[in-house]
């Protein structure tokens, strides 16, 4: 047992001293000065070029950009796997109420988790916005905020219960409602450069590069903003439908039996 | 460079030395209770407090670009783990008493009414 630990314990200390030596003495990560062919081709495409998308965050510009058809059918796969799960979990109208429908009253949490989680819910859901909203500005975007976005549901429905939200108004079919809001968004938006004889999702100089002196770099904001709905409304639907208790699934598939 | 850079510097390295304590006690140290005492200062002494210091750091050097930025979203990153680390330890702590998995020997049981 004791060898065991020192063997472990060597190979961390080797390790540790080979990455140091490997990072200090030979340079690995350091590139020397200047940029390189590829990093200038991504900045004229994505910054500096009439045709490019005047973001400084070079990755959202290429995702949606001029990598941007890949992208929507990234978000479309995305889609789908959550049209697959509510397939499977399909409920009629009736269903649908007994579902909601509270038997016992719900356990919840203490009274410190729970207000604790009120203050992270509103603080999470700055944040998850800021994520989105600054994507063009720095790393981050649609995905990652709606992603951070879809922690808040899930946080209520730990601390409290999925009831507790049904009843403030967020039910399955609103959120679905949501998040088909989000993808027609991004269809439209990628359709509006075919109004004016562009390409699809072209964004430069179709879409304005800044609003009131703020840089906005154009169809990004839109894009992202979407992407941030629909992805933190289907991940929610998606929470809702797995925190319905399997009693209750069990109990009304009898009874189509 | 101001003596928020050197304040934020020391914080950062207050945090290490937390980590390396909060790893050793959660190695050592003998039930899931005392063991949960050494995850927080993992957390709160490990991670709010070191990123605290990077919000200071970050004011403090003026040759960093978009330091406002690194400092203010530190400072919240900070803010949400300073109140979720202590409400889920707290969450932890009740469930693992309420569930009876933890076998102690208490001098006081202030939750024992609970526990019926």
């Amino acid at each position: 047992m004791r060898g065991k630990g020192l063997i472990t314990a060597v190979i961390i200390l080797t390790f540790a001293a080979l990455m140091t030596y490997a990072v200090v003495s030979l340079q690995v990560f350091s590139e020397g000065t200047g940029v390189r062919p590829l990093g200038e081709f991504y900045l004229e495409n994505s910054y500096f070029g009439d045709y490019s998308a005047k973001s400084p965050e070079v990755v959202t510009s290429i995702l949606w950009d001029y990598r941007g058809i890949d992208t929507l059918f990234e978000t479309a796969v995305f889609f789908l796997a959550i049209i697959g799960s509510l397939t499977i979990f399909r409920l009629t109208k009736e269903q649908e109420k007994e579902v909601k429908k509270v038997e016992s009253a719900p356990t919840e949490l203490t009274p410190i988790v729970k207000d604790v989680t009120k203050v992270i819910v509103a603080m999470i859901l700055a944040v998850s916005a800021s994520i989105a909203l600054h994507g063009h500005l720095t790393p981050g975007g649609g995905f990652q905020g709606g992603s951070a976005l879809a922690v808040a549901p899930l946080l209520i429905i730990a601390a409290y219960s999925k009831y507790a939200l049904e009843k403030n108004g967020l039910d399955k079919t609103r959120a679905l409602i949501l998040r088909s809001i989000g993808l027609l968004g991004i269809a439209l938006v990628a359709l509006v450069p075919l109004l004016s004889g562009g390409f699809v999702m072209q964004n430069q100089p179709i879409f304005p590069a800044e609003i009131g002196g703020q840089l906005i770099g154009g169809s990004l904001i839109y894009y992202n903003f979407f992407e941030f709905l629909a992805v933190g409304a289907g991940f929610t639907a998606v929470f809702l439908l797995l925190s319905i208790p399997e009693e209750k699934f069990k109990k009304i598939l009898e009874v189509k039996k | 460079m101001s003596v928020l850079f050197y304040i934020g510097a020391l914080l950062i390295v207050i945090g290490g030395i937390c980590d390396l304590f909060g790893a050793l006690g959660l190695l050592k140290f003998p039930n899931f209770y005392v063991r949960l005492h050494a995850a927080t200062v993992g957390t709160i002494g490990g991670a709010v407090v070191p990123l605290f210091g990077v919000a200071l750091l970050a004011l403090g050097a003026d040759f960093l670009p978009h330091r406002y930025a690194i400092a203010g979203a530190s400072f919240i990153t900070g803010i949400i783990v300073l109140l979720a680390a202590p409400a889920g330890a707290h969450a932890l702590a009740y469930a693992a008493h309420k569930a009876k998995l933890v076998e102690w020997k208490p001098k006081v049981d202030h939750l024992k009414e609970v526990r019926e």
